[in-house]
């Protein structure tokens, strides 16, 4: 007690006599010594930095993209992503072309049929060399396939394109003989990425479900295709691909491709604004509009074949006992109720809407790039919106208003609430829904919105406790799988309409196996116009995908399909060795419809663009260097003060 | 506010030495056999956690082998070869007791996703989430304990008026608002504002980790993720602290400090601080243990992959393995933290023990 008086009586005596400047400098000392240390630890990288970018000047093109690989295994990925990696690292058997997405040769250089339709010769590419120096042989090809074959993990991923395949073997170097049990119309497309036999022997049967195929030891994975894949995991963030030089098409014309996942579309435009990104994948519709003024941007919604759909519980079954099952309201049950509602839907206001203008009106499952395929409805009954049309249909089939101003069923009881299903985690999903409802309301038809989440709905759709929902389909190349998911086979399955129709099913398995394009292509406009009729589905919306880049520095992107199509994750690789830097871009070898072909841009090339990326980092770098110093000085000072109480204890 | 007991805390000892000394003098029995009960405690609790994981996640809806296979052609046959390959074909019991087995054994299971193991998974995005969140819980303990102290000490002035309101403005904001506002200003530049930061990710593509060039990038990157945590987690602390300050300033033994003729700063550091620190240690503690949950949202925003986005993406799927490793990572940290909490309490305040 006396102690600690004798300290306060002694400290203030010292306070007087100056001992505020001594502490002053200290802390002038210790802040100083701080900064010199942090400088001292900062500056050797701050100096580092520009000078490797510098270092003779690689053409790095850089994409971002929403969602991240699931696997760079081509036996085990799923996600879309996961196509695009592989598409670079490997080759295919089979090409998509640009125009139509129609088979073109790619490792194979021709292919031809037996008589019956069941055996397929392929004629393989000769001289397309892997990356560690081995040759890619008919072998590699005859493995890959017999891997999925086989069964295990690689046919959980595959098997559904090789269905009907009894073998596949290769003769000699150049030739690959593919035999199946019954002619399959889908073939030749087989989208399994070719992997080399010498690198793949030695993953096991039961390692491969957990097999990687990502670098290691700082070695490049082993493939075929015009980029290596030198960095990334699977779940990763960043993913980096160094140019094939010696690719049988031809070198790329960038050096190396490094894709970004980013998690949300706000800062990825901002990102590509600022020209940290060169090329944003997937953005939204109002994106590409506030991109449009932007300078050195250029933007678009880029078709892309899938459909976005309204659809019915068209009758769910127990498959054991064959006897209905869920809930499903009994006028959605009836096919001329559901016709109706085709002309309530007001489909230029979703696209204007809800879409913001991404996308197109849709009509049918098979979306207008697989021309070919497509079925049109008569003019008199072309898909338009008339309320008063679909009231009139609806009185027709006896669906009449009753007195308390809502329709009843044909029977006289009223129809109740219809249940609007949609998807919590789409807005446009839920969007669509309550446009639905008002415009349900118009034609006297009481109904409410319910959202789930997808994987809930998943399971609502499988009990069959449903009215209708929304939701969409991606359709392949080749519209054999979107038609299969609305056969009586797949109830249970893939099928989420529970739609049964025998006589679509005979014509499904007639075009299976028909392999005459025209006959195919008559059979399935047949089983478009049962379904137009039947009506399990309203094709609300042909979707499209946003896609901006820096056009002051890069050029020559052929969409896919052309006219019209997307720019990048398309079917194949071909993209990424059309791009250039736009200073180079000249008339992108011919390609008519590439973006910035010829048109010769203003002179702002790819170099200024790299100038003022490396001027970014290293600002970047000084200010991270000033506000950790800012930080350094607080610190410092909370550390001061609380020194400040034990010095004065020691005084 | 008031966490366990504090508030009585100090009122009868004039100074911390009398607790200390009564801490350490005959009282190493009931210490130790209050750490026992609290590590048999914990032990329970993560034996529980361990019971949950696995049945808490088998109820969410969704079947991962549909999910993953929508949009593609698969056949029944492929479906039940992926159930299959990753042991969703097994009865429930049984697939309980291999969980059971292989966690035991430090197995977490391949991801249903990703088809790599989950442990890699979780030790990839463990690091950049400890990182984001744990930088950020830290300065915000260090400058919200600072700004509660002051503000209480000077309640009622200019400083405290400021501080209290600005760090209450930022609790409330939405934490993905203010990133990309910072995104927006910071990182593109806004009028005479250059764009000085990298708008996410953690790293740049050339970076080279584990140089001082590759370190420093990845400050660079990290600084306004850092900053919008940190500013949004101040008022926790702040708040805290500054209340249970305020409700010492009345205390007997402030006075008895002051009449021993000690300065006003140590009044304050010595005696009011210590007391009124206890509240938020516990909030530090516990906030350090959930580090390992993430911050979706801001991992979201900044694009950052850490264990709070793995662990939401998991959901859709859902991805079991990974929901059952982030879970059992995260209620393992948390359980620690809380354990770490409880020892120190028992060894600051003996009266807690009992």
């Amino acid at each position: 007690m006396g102690l600690a008086s004798r300290d306060r009586g002694t400290g203030r005596l010292l306070n007087g006599l100056g001992l505020g400047h001594r502490r002053q400098r200290t802390r002038l000392v210790r802040v100083t010594a701080a900064l010199a240390l942090f400088a001292a630890m900062v500056l050797p990288g701050a100096l580092v930095m520009p000078a490797q970018a510098a270092e003779d000047d690689p053409v790095t093109f850089s994409v971002a993209l929403t969602n991240e690989v699931d696997s760079f295994n081509p036996f085990l990925g799923i996600e879309a992503t996961s196509f695009e990696m592989w598409a670079l690292t490997y080759d295919y058997l089979i090409g998509y072309s640009m125009t139509d997405m129609a088979p073109q040769p790619a490792l194979a250089t021709e292919w031809e049929t037996s008589d019956d339709g069941l055996v397929w010769t392929f004629k393989i590419r000769e001289g397309v060399m892997w990356s560690d120096g081995e040759p890619l042989t008919a072998r590699d090809i005859a493995y890959t396939f017999n891997r999925v074959l086989d069964g295990g993990p690689e046919a959980a991923t595959w098997s559904s394109y090789l269905v009907g395949v009894e073998s596949v073997e290769a003769p000699d170097d150049t030739t690959v003989v593919l035999t199946s049990k019954k002619p399959n119309a889908v073939l030749p497309l087989l989208p399994i990425p070719i992997v080399p036999e010498h690198i793949w022997k030695d993953v096991s049967e039961k390692d491969v479900k957990s097999y990687s195929a990502e670098p290691t030891d700082g070695q490049p994975v082993v493939g075929s295709g015009p980029f290596r894949l030198v960095e990334g995991t699977a779940g990763g963030s960043t993913y980096r691909f160094e140019a094939n030089p010696e690719y049988w098409k031809g070198a790329p014309h960038v050096d190396e491709v490094v894709f970004r996942v980013y998690k949300s579309e706000d800062p990825m435009v901002q990102a590509l604004i600022k020209g940290e990104i060169d090329f944003a994948e997937g953005i939204s519709a109002l994106q590409v509009q506030s991109l449009e003024g932007e300078e050195g941007i250029t933007a678009h919604n880029g078709d892309s074949p899938g459909f976005d759909e309204i659809a019915f519980n068209t009758g769910s079954v127990d498959l054991e006992t064959g006897k209905p099952m869920g809930d499903p309201n009994p006028a959605v049950l009836d096919a001329a109720f559901r016709f109706a509602l085709n002309f309530a839907i007001d489909r230029e206001t979703i696209i204007r809407t809800v879409y913001q203008g991404g996308g197109k009106p849709g009509q049918n499952i098979i979306p207008p790039a697989y021309g070919d395929y497509v079925w049109e409805p008569p003019e008199e009954d072309a898909y338009a919106y008339d309320p008063d049309r679909a009231a009139q249909l609806l009185d027709d089939a006896g669906y009449t208003v009753g007195d308390d101003g809502f329709r009843t069923l044909p029977s006289g009881e009223p129809i109740g609430k219809l249940r609007l299903a949609a998807r919590s985690d789409s807005t446009t999903s839920v969007d669509v829904m309550q446009f639905f409802q008002e415009w349900l309301a118009d034609i006297d038809i009481d109904s409410e919105v319910e959202t789930y989440e997808s994987s809930k709905l998943t399971d609502v759709i499988l009990e069959g406790n449903f009215d209708t929902f929304e939701w969409g389909w991606y359709v392949e190349p080749d519209p054999d799988s979107m038609l299969s998911y609305l056969t009586c086979d797949q109830l249970g399955n893939w099928s989420d309409s529970w739609y049964c129709n025998e006589e679509y099913d005979d014509l499904y398995q007639q075009q299976h196996v028909e392999m005459d394009d025209a006959a195919r292509a008559e059979l399935v406009k047949q089983m478009q116009e049962i379904l137009y009729r039947d009506a399990p589905y309203l094709v609300t919306a042909y979707s499209s995908i946003g896609e901006a880049f820096r056009s002051d520095r890069f050029a020559c992107f052929q969409p896919q399909p052309d006219p019209g199509g997307i720019w990048l994750i398309q079917y194949g690789s071909q993209n990424y060795l059309n791009v250039r830097p736009a200073d180079e871009a000249g008339d992108c070898d011919g390609l008519e419809n590439a973006v910035g072909a010829s048109t010769a841009s203003g002179g702002s090339g790819a170099s200024s663009g790299g100038g003022s990326d490396d001027e970014g980092l290293s600002t970047g770098a000084m200010v991270g260097i000033g506000a950790l110093a800012g930080l350094a000085v607080v610190g410092g000072a909370i550390v001061l003060m609380r020194r400040r109480a034990t010095v004065d204890d020691r005084e | 506010m008031t966490i366990l007991g504090r508030a009585d805390y100090g009122r009868g000892g004039e100074s911390q030495e009398d607790n200390l000394d009564s801490a350490s003098s005959g009282r190493h029995g009931t210490y130790g056999r209050y750490l026992l009960g609290r590590c048999l405690g914990s032990l329970g609790s993560l034996a529980f956690m361990l019971l949950l994981s696995f049945f808490l996640f088998r109820v969410l809806p969704g079947d991962p082998a549909r999910t993953l296979g929508r949009g593609r052609f698969t056949t029944p046959e492929q479906l039940d070869e992926f159930k299959r390959t990753y042991g969703l074909d097994q009865p429930l019991p049984q697939q309980f007791l291999t969980f059971l087995q292989n966690t035991l054994s430090g197995d977490l299971g391949i991801s249903l996703r990703y088809r790599v193991p989950v442990s890699d998974l979780i030790l990839d995005r463990m690091w950049p989430t400890i990182l984001l969140v744990g930088t950020s819980t830290i300065l915000a303990g260090a400058i919200g304990i600072w700004l509660g102290v002051r503000g209480a000490w000077e309640r009622g002035s200019k400083f405290d008026k400021v501080s209290t309101g600005g760090s209450l403005t930022l609790y409330s904001m939405p934490e993905w608002w203010l990133g990309l506002l910072f995104i927006a200003v910071f990182a593109v530049g806004w009028g005479p504002i250059p764009g000085l930061f990298p708008t996410g990710g953690l790293h740049s593509i050339d970076a080279e980790p584990g140089t001082i060039s590759g370190v420093l990038d990845t400050i660079w990157h990290l600084f306004l993720p850092v900053l919008t945590l940190t500013l949004a987690y101040l008022a926790d602390y702040a708040l805290i602290m500054r209340s249970s300050l305020l409700d010492e300033l009345g205390e007997d033994y402030l006075t008895t400090a002051r009449a021993k003729g000690l300065r006003d700063v140590q009044v304050r550091n010595r005696h009011a601080v210590r007391n009124a620190l206890l509240p938020t240690t516990t909030v530090v503690a516990l906030s350090l243990g959930f580090v390992v949950t993430g911050a979706i949202t801001i991992e979201t925003v900044f694009s950052i992959p850490g264990l709070g986005l793995l662990a939401t993406e998991a959901l859709t799927v859902p991805d079991y393995w990974v929901l059952q490793g982030t879970f059992l990572v995260a209620s393992f940290a948390v359980i620690l933290a809380n354990l770490a909490a409880n020892l120190v309490y028992g060894l600051l305040d003996p009266r807690v023990r009992t």
